[in-house]
């Protein structure tokens, strides 16, 4: 999902920068009220965090015979919410544009906009959606963390079609182009991330239920049922 | 407590079918280079605005490994933070645990 540095023009740039940068405040200003209210919150915020780093290094081949990342965002989004995750994303997403020069300075914006805020909004909109419903906890952690990785790829293919319209057909048509290569190249990795990411927070769950109740990521009597049913 | 297994026979047979999934694809699909996919969207914004890829500058400089090993080192060390990381939180869980059923 990253974009190169120097294919994005300067305005662009700019515009991503100023999109992620409240976001990032907002994300830093969250963090630091969680961490001095719980101090369980940091093992949580390691692992989470810990599973950015691993999965967005994996570079996986894919039906489309080209290679791309998962995101790992998913127990971040759960666990924190969006602003948190976009700050660990921009941490993960600083050390590839410095050492790996994957991404840029210049397109970090647009980076943290698409891997740190649109992926993880999208996923948070489906965990409050079925939070406080019957729908089985591992299943919404599956679709979190799957829809937030996809819409990653979505933001990128917006990103990139805006600046840069097909002669015809606009906007439109350049959109469904860089569709094809990220969003359609994403969907089986998506599922498999899906998958093991909910097998993880069963890890969570069983070995730490105390910490996810008081954070209120789910209801009390959810986590029990979960806890006994797998 | 009772242990099902469910969850990890789910992810086995995920990780199974995506590997089959890659040798089908990398056997029977040809030209499949199996770039990174940010390069291929790269190549398509050259396409697209008619400027050749080679003319796409850094707007800030940037440092680039050198070679690809030095690139995978990199990215090895990347995934190693995490991993020491989600290692020993759940090392640290799992002794909180066991004292705790120990008292």
């Amino acid at each position: 999902m990253h974009i190169m540095e120097g294919f994005l023009p300067w305005q662009w740039c700019l515009v991503w920068w100023i999109i992620a940068l409240p976001c990032l405040m907002l994300g830093i200003y969250q963090l630091k009220k969680v961490l001095n209210g719980d101090r369980e919150a940091l093992p949580l915020l390691g692992v989470t965090g810990g599973f950015i780093f691993i999965l967005s290094s994996l570079k996986l081949p894919s039906v489309t015979g080209s290679c791309s990342h998962p995101t790992g965002t998913g127990l971040s989004t759960i666990s924190f919410g969006p602003w948190i995750t976009a700050v660990v994303c921009a941490i993960v997403l600083l050390f590839q544009s410095l050492f790996l020069a994957h991404g840029g300075l210049s397109v970090l914006g647009a980076n943290i906009v698409s891997m740190g805020i649109v992926g993880p909004l999208v996923g948070y909109g489906i965990y409050r959606l079925l939070r406080d419903t019957s729908v089985n906890i591992y299943i919404t952690v599956f679709l979190v963390t799957a829809l937030a990785d996809m819409f990653t790829y979505v933001t990128t293919s917006l990103e990139l079609a805006l600046a840069y319209p097909a002669e015809t057909g606009g906007l439109v048509s350049s959109f469904i182009l860089f569709m094809g290569i990220f969003a359609v190249t994403q969907v089986p990795l998506a599922i498999v991330e899906g998958i093991v990411l909910a097998l993880v927070f069963k890890y969570i769950l069983t070995l730490k239920p105390d910490i996810l109740i008081r954070l209120g990521v789910f209801s009390k009597e959810k986590i029990e049922a979960a806890r006994s049913e797998i | 407590m009772t242990y099902k297994y469910t969850l990890e026979l789910l992810a086995g047979i995920a990780i199974i079918a995506f590997c089959a999934l890659f040798l089908y694809t990398s056997a029977t699909m040809s030209g499949a280079e199996f770039a990174g996919s940010d390069n291929v969207g790269s190549g398509l914004i050259a396409e697209l605005s008619g400027i050749p890829l080679e003319n796409f500058q850094p707007l800030i400089p940037q440092w680039e490994p050198p070679s690809g090993e030095i690139e995978s080192c990199l990215f090895a060390l990347q995934a190693a933070i995490g991993g020491i990381l989600i290692g020993g939180v759940f090392g640290f869980w799992f002794g909180q645990a066991r004292r705790k059923t120990a008292e």
